[in-house]
Formats: C-alpha cells, sequence, structure tokens
C-alpha cells in the first residue's frame, strides 16, 4: 500500500507549478523588510541626509563602515547644518547586513534597501564609496555641494518634531 | 594633596574619612572616598563659584558645639544635624565631623532637575559635535538625565552656532552652559583677561573682546575643560570621532619644559591611508605641565607630516647636482668619507635630537677620532652650573607659593618657556614671591614683587650685585662646610649698595625656597656662561640648593638642550665644531639661522646635513639625509628641569626614513665593523645608562613608571578635570645634582663683575618668540596669522633720533647681514636698543648681541 502513498506524493507535486525561478531573467520579489545594499538619502531639496557623525560606524559590529567628516559651508553644502561626510564606505565583504547602522543613524540618512546584487572580482571592489552607495538627488534639483542662502540650514536636524 | 596639613574626621554616605582640613568637597569625595560628585563649572584646578549647581548634596554636621567633639548614637554612628536645604558641595571646603550625603532620593533628584535644566537650552547636537563621546554634559545626561524631554523644540534658544574666537578656537553659543570655566581659565589661571560674558540671564554670551581675538597662547586649553562642545579647535574640527582615536604618549618637541601630550592618531583616507595625528592633547603630569600645554605644542604638530619634507637621502655629485640614493649608497658615501677624515669630524646637533641620537652621534664622532660636539642654537651654556645646583628632584611649581622666592633672569619666560610662565604666575597667586633680573618689561611685570632692571648685555654685575647685597645684609651666615671658594666671592668685592638690591636681598634670604631661572637675553655665550655661574653662586651662598623647589632652571632654548649638555656636547663647541673638515648636521640649520655660522661651516669639505626639511644647510651639504619627527618613532628628552621623559611612535613613517640613532649607529659600524648596530631606541637607552653614570636609572623601564597624581584626570568622569588625558606614559625621571649628594662639597667660583662700557650706538639684541618661522612650527598653517611679521622693536627717543615711525620699513645692518624688517616704536623698549626677535625674518640675523645700523 505504502507504493501508493508515495506515487500519490509525486503526482501531487508534479501538478504544483515549480519553485525554482529563471534568475537573472525572472526576478523574485523580497521581502518588505530585506536588508541589502545600503543607499544614503537625500533631502527633497537634495542636501545629504548624512551629516558626518561616524555613529554608523559607531554601531558596525563588524567594522565595516569608514566615516571621515568635513565641515560644509553656505556656497559648498553638501548637507543642513555644519557637517557632512567627505569619505562614506561600506565594506560590502565585511558587512554582515545587520541594521544597526539604520538603528543608529540620527537622520535616517543610511538605508538597508532592497538591492542584493553585490558582486565584484576584486576584494578592492567590495568598498562602496559615497557616490556608489548615495541615491541620485530628485528630479530637478542640482547635485551637491549646492551653493545656498546664508543661514538657511544652519541646523543639521532640520525639521526635528516636537514632542506629543 | 598637600602632605604637611592638618587631617579631620568626615563622613561621605555614612564612611568615615581622614581628609585635609580646608580641601574642597569635591576633591576630597573624589580623591578619598572615589565619590564622584558631578560638576560642570567647578574644576579642580580653578576657585569655585558654584554656577552650575550640579554638585548639590546633603550637608550636616555632627560636632557637639560644648566639646567640638563628633556626637555619636548608641550604633556608633555620627549623629548629624542635618541642614534644611541641599548645598553646593563645590563652594564647601571640608571641616571637623562634617557630614555629607550624596546618595540619598533628594540628592538625585535635584541633580536630575539640574540637568533637565541645562538641556532646556541645549541643542541637541552631539551627532555632529566635536566633543560628542568625551562630553561631560553627555556623559551626566546618560546618569541624571529625565530620558524624556517635556521641552518644545522649537521654544529652544537657538544661537550663532559658528562664531570664531580668533582663528584657533570656535565658539558654540547654543551649547555653551554658562559654566564660566573657559573666562576663568584666562582670567585666573592665565592672567590674560581676554574671554568675558556679555549680558545676563538666558542671553548671556562668551566674547572676547581682545585684538586679535583671544589673545592668549593658552587658548587650546578652554576646549579641554569646557564642558560642553561650546568651544573647540579650528584644528581638530569635525576631525574624527573621540572613541576612534588612538591615545599616543608623547612630548613637546619646542620649549624646555618638556610638556607631556598625548597624540590622538587615526587612519586618514587623504593621507593616503596611514596613521596620522589628529590632534594633540595634554597629558597630565603634575610635575611638568600639570594639565596645561601652549598654543604652540598643540597646534605646531602639522611638521610631522608636511608636503615639503625630506622623504629619501640624496647626495650631491661632482657637478652640484643633487641625486636621490638609497640609504645604502648614502650611509656608505659617507663612511668612506669619515674613515678617510680621522680626527677632523665635528657634529653639530639640534634642539629636537633625542639622548639616544646624540648618544650615537658622539659614538660615531668619538669613533672617528673626533672631538667637537656643539649643539644648536648655541646660546646658552652652563652645564656645571646645572650639574652643580639645578633644582633638587622632586621639584613642583605646583608646590611653590608662600615662603618661595622665584627669581627670573634674562627671560621673557612668556615667549620663551610658556608652561613655565604659566606655573610662576600660579605660585605667586599662590603667595610666592616673584623677582625679576630683566632689561625690559615683560608679562611677568604685573606680577613681581621686584624688578631689578639692567642694561641688556649687564645682567651679571646685576646678578653680582645681589649676591653682593645679600653678604652685607643682616644675619647672613654662610656655612663654610657647605661649599669652598667662599673666599673667592669675598674677593671679588660685589657692590652691595645699589638702590634697590638690599630688598632684593632679604626676599632671597628671607625664603624658605628659591628658584632661578635663566635666560640669555641680551648676553653672549661667555656672559651667559658668567651668569649661570653666578646664579649658582647665589644659591650656594643662601643655602638654597640640593632640596626640592630650590636651584637653577635654565630657560634653554630648545626640548632638548640638557639632554645635549649631559651626553657631552656644548654650545662653545660650537664653532669649532663648524669649521672642522667634516661636518655633521643633524636637526639643525646653522647656515639658516646664524649669519656667523654660514662664515665658520665655509671651510668644511663636507657636510653632512640630516634633516627634514629643505634649509640652507642642507643646500651646503654633500649628503642630505631624511630625519624623522617626533611623532614618528620613539626616545627620550630631557627637559630643563632635568627630568628624562619618554616618547612614543605615534604615527606612519613618510618617506624612507631612519631614526638618527639607526643612522649613526650604521655609519659607525661600516667604519668599524666590530661596533654593533643598535637594534632599538630602548638598547640604545640601556647602552647610556651603562655609560653616562647620571643616566643611570634612565632605562625605559623606570622612565614609563606612574604614580597617582592630584586632581585624578582622564577617568571615565570627564566633568571633573576636563578631556586632558592621564598618564601612561611614565612620569619620567630626574637626575639628581651634587648638592643633593650627601657629603658632596660644591665649589663657588666667583664671577667678576665686567666694567659697564660705554654705551654708544644701536645694539640689536635676539629675543626668542613663541612663534616663529621655524620650518617646524611654520608648518602648521592655521598658525601663520598668529605669526609676528618679521619686525625689530625700538625704544621711541632712538626712533625719534632715527626719524623712523611705527610701521615703516627698514633695514638692519650687522656686519654683512642685512634684513628688511617692519619698526615697531613702543615705550618698553630701552635705549640703544633695537629687539630683533630670531627666526621670524627670511635672512638670518645675530643669535648673540651685536653692533646694528638701522637705515630707513
Amino acid at each position: 500500500m505504502s507504493i501508493f502513498k508515495g506515487l500519490g506524493t509525486v503526482v501531487k507535486h508534479l501538478l504544483e507549478d515549480p519553485v525554482t525561478i529563471s534568475y537573472p531573467e525572472v526576478e523574485r520579489p523580497v521581502r518588505e523588510r530585506f536588508k541589502g545594499k545600503h543607499a544614503l538619502k537625500r533631502y527633497d531639496n537634495g542636501l545629504e541626509k548624512c551629516i558626518g557623525c561616524a555613529l554608523c560606524a559607531a554601531a558596525c559590529p563588524a567594522d565595516a563602515i569608514w566615516v571621515e567628516a568635513a565641515e560644509n559651508t553656505d556656497e559648498e553644502r553638501y548637507s543642513p547644518g555644519e557637517r557632512y561626510a567627505k569619505t562614506y564606505e561600506i565594506n560590502m565583504l565585511r558587512c554582515i547586513f545587520c541594521g544597526y547602522c539604520e538603528d543608529a543613524c540620527p537622520t535616517e540618512a543610511i538605508v538597508l534597501e532592497h538591492e542584493y546584487r553585490l558582486s565584484f572580482t576584486d576584494r578592492r571592489d567590495s568598498i562602496y564609496t559615497k557616490e556608489m552607495l548615495i541615491d541620485a538627488p530628485p528630479d530637478g534639483v542640482p547635485e551637491t555641494p549646492q551653493k545656498v542662502e546664508p543661514g538657511a540650514f544652519d541646523r543639521a536636524i532640520p525639521d526635528m518634531e516636537n514632542p506629543k | 594633596m598637600p602632605d604637611k596639613v592638618e587631617f579631620v574626621t568626615i563622613f561621605i554616605d555614612g564612611e568615615a574619612y581622614q581628609v585635609p582640613k580646608g580641601a574642597n568637597l569635591v576633591d576630597v569625595a573624589k580623591f578619598y572616598a572615589d565619590n564622584d560628585i558631578p560638576v560642570f563649572c567647578y574644576h579642580p584646578k580653578m576657585s569655585p563659584v558654584g554656577m552650575c549647581r550640579m554638585c548639590l548634596v546633603e550637608l550636616g554636621n555632627s560636632v557637639d558645639r560644648q566639646t567640638n567633639d563628633i556626637k555619636y548614637n548608641a550604633d556608633g554612628k555620627p549623629e548629624v544635624m542635618w541642614f534644611p536645604k541641599l548645598q553646593t558641595a563645590c563652594t564647601t571646603t571640608v571641616t571637623h565631623g562634617m557630614a555629607v550625603r550624596t546618595d540619598t532620593p533628594k540628592v538625585t533628584d535635584a541633580r536630575d532637575d539640574v540637568i533637565e535644566f541645562i538641556l532646556t537650552s541645549h541643542p541637541l547636537d552631539c551627532p555632529i559635535c566635536d566633543k560628542g563621546g568625551e562630553c561631560p554634559l553627555q556623559n551626566l545626561t546618560m546618569r541624571h538625565g529625565a530620558g524624556v524631554s517635556r521641552f518644545d523644540f522649537d521654544n529652544k534658544l537657538h544661537l550663532d552656532k559658528h562664531v570664531p574666537l580668533g582663528e584657533l578656537i570656535y565658539l558654540d553659543r547654543e551649547r555653551c552652559i554658562q559654566c564660566a570655566r573657559c573666562t576663568r581659565f584666562c582670567d585666573e589661571v592665565v592672567g590674560d583677561p581676554v574671554l568675558g560674558f556679555h549680558e545676563r540671564g538666558r542671553s548671556l554670551q562668551i566674547v572676547t573682546l581682545s585684538d586679535p581675538p583671544f589673545d592668549t597662547y593658552f587658548s587650546g586649553n578652554t576646549t579641554d575643560i569646557c564642558p560642553v562642545g561650546a568651544l573647540t579647535t579650528a584644528d581638530f574640527r569635525f576631525g574624527a570621532r573621540p572613541w576612534e582615536l588612538n591615545e599616543v604618549p608623547s612630548l613637546d618637541p619646542y620649549g624646555p619644559e618638556g610638556a607631556n601630550i598625548s597624540l590622538s592618531t587615526r587612519l586618514d583616507r587623504d593621507s593616503g591611508g596611514v596613521t596620522i595625528i589628529k590632534r594633540v592633547m595634554p597629558r597630565q603630569n603634575e610635575y611638568v605641565n600639570e594639565i596645561w600645554i601652549s598654543d604652540k605644542t598643540r597646534f605646531g604638530h602639522h611638521h610631522s607630516r608636511a608636503e615639503n619634507r625630506l622623504s629619501k637621502p640624496m647626495v650631491r655629485r661632482e657637478d652640484g647636482t643633487l641625486e636621490t640614493v638609497s640609504w645604502n649608497e648614502a650611509l656608505n658615501t659617507i663612511a668612506e668619507v669619515l674613515k678617510k677624515s680621522a680626527g677632523s669630524v665635528g657634529a653639530v646637533a639640534g634642539p629636537m635630537v633625542s639622548n639616544e641620537d646624540l648618544w650615537e652621534l658622539r659614538q660615531l664622532v668619538e669613533l672617528t677620532g673626533g672631538s667637537k660636539l656643539g649643539i644648536w642654537p648655541a646660546t646658552m651654556t652652563g652645564a656645571e652650573a646645572v650639574a652643580q645646583v639645578g633644582v633638587g628632584t622632586g621639584t613642583n611649581f605646583k608646590d611653590m607659593g608662600k615662603g618661595t622666592t622665584i627669581v627670573v633672569v634674562a627671560s621673557d619666560l612668556e615667549e620663551e618657556a610658556p608652561i613655565w610662565f604659566l606655573r610662576t604666575k600660579q605660585a605667586r597667586d599662590r603667595g610666592a614671591k616673584l623677582m625679576l633680573l630683566t632689561a625690559r618689561p615683560t608679562k611677568l611685570d604685573k606680577y613681581a614683587a621686584c624688578i631689578l632692571r639692567h642694561h641688556h648685555g649687564e645682567t651679571l654685575n646685576a646678578v653680582n650685585n645681589l649676591i653682593g647685597a645679600v653678604l652685607s645684609s643682616d644675619g647672613f651666615t654662610f656655612e663654610e662646610s657647605r661649599a669652598e671658594g667662599f673666599d673667592t666671592v669675598k674677593k671679588a668685592k660685589y657692590k652691595g649698595d645699589e638702590a634697590g638690591y638690599d630688598e632684593a636681598a632679604k626676599m632671597i634670604t628671607g625664603a624658605e625656597n628659591v628658584v632661578v631661572l635663566v635666560g640669555h637675553e641680551g648676553l653672549t655665550l661667555a656672559q651667559h656662561g658668567d651668569v649661570m655661574q653666578s646664579a649658582a653662586n647665589l644659591l650656594i651662598l643662601t643655602g638654597h640648593v640640593g632640596k626640592p623647589n630650590n636651584g637653577l632652571i635654565p630657560v634653554w632654548p630648545g626640548a632638548n638642550t640638557q639632554g645635549a649638555l649631559d651626553l657631552g656636547f656644548s654650545a662653545e663647541a660650537t664653532a669649532d665644531a663648524l669649521s672642522q673638515s667634516v661636518v655633521i648636521v643633524a636637526g639643525a640649520d646653522p647656515v639658516g639661522t646664524d649669519p656667523a655660522a654660514k662664515a665658520f661651516i665655509a671651510s668644511a669639505d663636507f657636510v653632512i646635513a640630516l634633516s627634514m626639511f629643505d634649509t640652507a644647510t642642507t643646500a651646503i651639504a654633500k649628503v642630505i639625509l631624511p630625519r624623522q619627527s617626533v611623532p614618528e618613532r620613539d626616545g627620550t628628552f630631557t627637559n630643563g628641569e632635568r627630568r628624562v621623559q619618554r616618547f612614543y611612535t605615534a604615527q606612519g613613517l613618510i618617506g624612507d626614513t631612519r631614526p638618527d640613532w639607526k643612522v649613526f649607529s650604521q655609519l659607525s659600524n661600516l667604519i668599524d665593523p666590530a661596533v654593533k648596530v643598535r637594534l632599538s631606541a630602548a638598547a640604545v637607552m640601556a647602552e647610556i645608562t651603562k655609560n653616562v653614570p647620571r643616566y643611570a636609572e634612565m632605562s625605559y623601564k623606570n622612565l614609563a613608571r606612574m604614580e597617582k597624581q592630584f586632581p585624578d584626570v582622564g577617568g571615565d568622569d570627564l566633568y571633573y578635570g576636563g578631556t586632558a588625558y592621564g598618564n601612561h606614559g611614565g612620569l619620567g625621571v630626574q637626575w639628581p645634582v651634587d648638592a643633593e649628594a650627601a657629603g658632596k662639597k660644591l665649589t663657588l667660583k666667583a664671577v667678576k663683575s665686567e666694567k659697564t662700557a660705554k654705551r654708544k650706538g644701536l645694539v640689536a639684541v635676539p629675543v626668542r618668540r613663541l612663534y616663529d618661522r621655524s620650518p617646524e612650527f611654520s608648518a602648521s598653517q592655521m598658525m601663520h596669522q598668529r605669526i609676528p611679521s618679521a619686525y625689530a622693536q625700538l625704544s621711541r627717543k632712538d626712533a625719534e633720533k632715527l626719524k623712523v615711525v611705527e610701521g615703516d620699513d627698514i633695514t638692519l645692518v650687522f656686519g654683512d647681514g642685512k634684513v628688511r624688517v617692519t619698526a615697531k616704536v613702543d615705550g618698553s623698549t630701552p635705549e640703544g636698543v633695537v629687539l630683533v626677535p630670531v627666526n621670524l625674518t627670511d635672512n638670518p640675523v645675530p643669535t648673540a648681541p651685536m653692533a646694528v645700523e638701522v637705515e630707513k
């Protein structure tokens, strides 16, 4: 009898759709909270959210992030406030995609997004620079550094909410 | 804590402690009970003001008023009458039977409220604040903060965030919590009242009205003691986060004080991924610099990775062209020359050359049969006087107060040794008397109890007259057993009746401790030697030798001049050394800094220059070897108080360089293969300890020794002492002078007073300025605005005669030398003298006084 039970299972699965997909022609959508490659975000006016505080680097358990900061001027403004990230690098070979950097970020500048295709043929290429990580500015908004009105972006966190 | 004080019993959280009477409660709780009372405005190095209210504690008294004894109840616990309200600990001095409670809910609540109140006006800036991570306010908020804000963000006070106080310090007005530490530091500690409060209440702001802004040599220290990120340095601005930094103990490479510093290093992308110095912080050494350093020390570190650093050995070919060569070729070239020129090799070592380098240099020169070992600058001498009566071991300016007389001879202490200026000034504030034997007014004048003004160059007579006045003062007795040669002093017949000198003599004979700081302003080398000897005589005669806080401190021109003298180098030998046929110049630029040196070195056939930069000396050198800067290597310096101290390797190498000791050791080995190449600086020091009796105790292990220091800084409680670092590199060891050796008789060698020649014409007197154009210091771009432009200072009368007014461009002509400078005319310059700062002009000015003509 057991032989029929086994055959029944085979027949059942023959009728099901296959689980495999033919990647890379077809891609499976990832989950909403999937943690893939990092993106550095911008405000709507094109300024970078990242203020170069290096708290992500401090929070990183794999020591994958390297930040060097420099000072903004109104002539050359990268981010609101005085400080911006001059160098921002993530070593994707070290990164364990834990998302602690995202948690540590005081300006929600770094977000682990859905990109998971991270391949390279040289170890040195595993270091993703700021240019590779940062989002493009919104349409019609100039790239950073921007020349801005003096005094318009004095503070690092421009739209801090009041306590409810 | 001072030792000789009355101890009283106090109770901190129920425990009894024996503490010095009259000490500050915050200090006592920390030192004796390990109880960290949080503070913002209080600082152990300054007087309390009680402004921040963070140190609230419950205070009480357990003393029976009738018997003045502590009342105990049946359990043996003290019966305390508690004050109804909380008190500030920082404004409380401990008394017998005092009881303190620091952990009750009442106290914690009060502290929580103070933090919440301070935070109502403090921005949420921590992510971009340079103080973030080592911030007292941040730390105390973690301990006492409410966690939830009751305060509307938009209601926070918004003030200017980027206010430069000069080029060195930035002020963030929003972050300031009005503790007044910076203003008090300037007023009390330094005596430059250049910072102040403007307006009142919530609009209270820090302002500076001086020109240039924040005009003090110690401005950087305010950033250390600022309990928030209101004051930050331009040098470190956004340079790194504090937790990313590695701390390496090091030493100030500039001054004779030997200030202890901590180099904060980190990898840097722009510098090619090597470890570089991100900032310089003070390192606590209560014997040397406490927790203060000058701005020169703090911001003058950029030379260690300047772009124009020499990075490869170079050899000058027959046709005069320089060719970059390998170390092997360079060393072989030198070895060949040295082998051939036995007996005619001289060496001159600069002010930043470490003891290990000096020792190996001496071995090399002696191996070739040479003996001429000079120092640069060759302006000061007196190794013998120091060996006899240098300050006693354990000397600490911090212990000087009432009963101490500090004598400053021929020196502008603020410019030549700012840390000693600071400590002298503070000793005077504690009650020490300050006597000046100077030729012109300096900043110390306003603190002096006695000023014996004399003409430039006549310092010897001033010192001798002081001895004369001491000899003829009432009650002066000389213990014959102390020293021999008293008759030479008596025979010298010093004038004892000069006006004002009897008062001065009383200040010396009546003092418990006397320290004499001797500079060289207006003196030739020979005159300076005489002044040193005479100053030593004065100290021996009055018995102020051989014990702590007594003796002689020379204000040497460099960080390791003392070390050079200890290891057999001397200023007297410099001229001879430069005139040898083969001259090794290590870390100095004689040609570029003295017109006389140019003439001496002209006779040399083969000059070997070890230098960090292209200088006038490397321009005539046949072989140029790149030197390493202090942060790139380890070694020891000996400061003016004869304290041998270690510095450690902090930063990655720039170029293909080797430490000097290695170069010299390898050369010795090439000349004589029997000489072994030393493998480390520690090995060289081990050799020194075996061969130089005074350095017998100076093994690296001994030099790295530590002891508990008061006040305790550099711990987790940054709110107490500021962000100065604790000492992990060792306090160093002082070598004892002859006067301290039991049974050793000192020698008085009287120096005859000079006949005062009739003064005619103008004399150029070289003076030292703290900020100069030496290649090392001028590598710090940010300091350029503070370095004075080339100038010469004239008296009003001379200026009138020459028809020169302030700001005129004038030419100074001395001998063959000529320099173009801007004239400064002011009342402080003595008549007949032109003060010419060294190391400011393009062409060298004389390093000793010299007749000068002024042309318009």
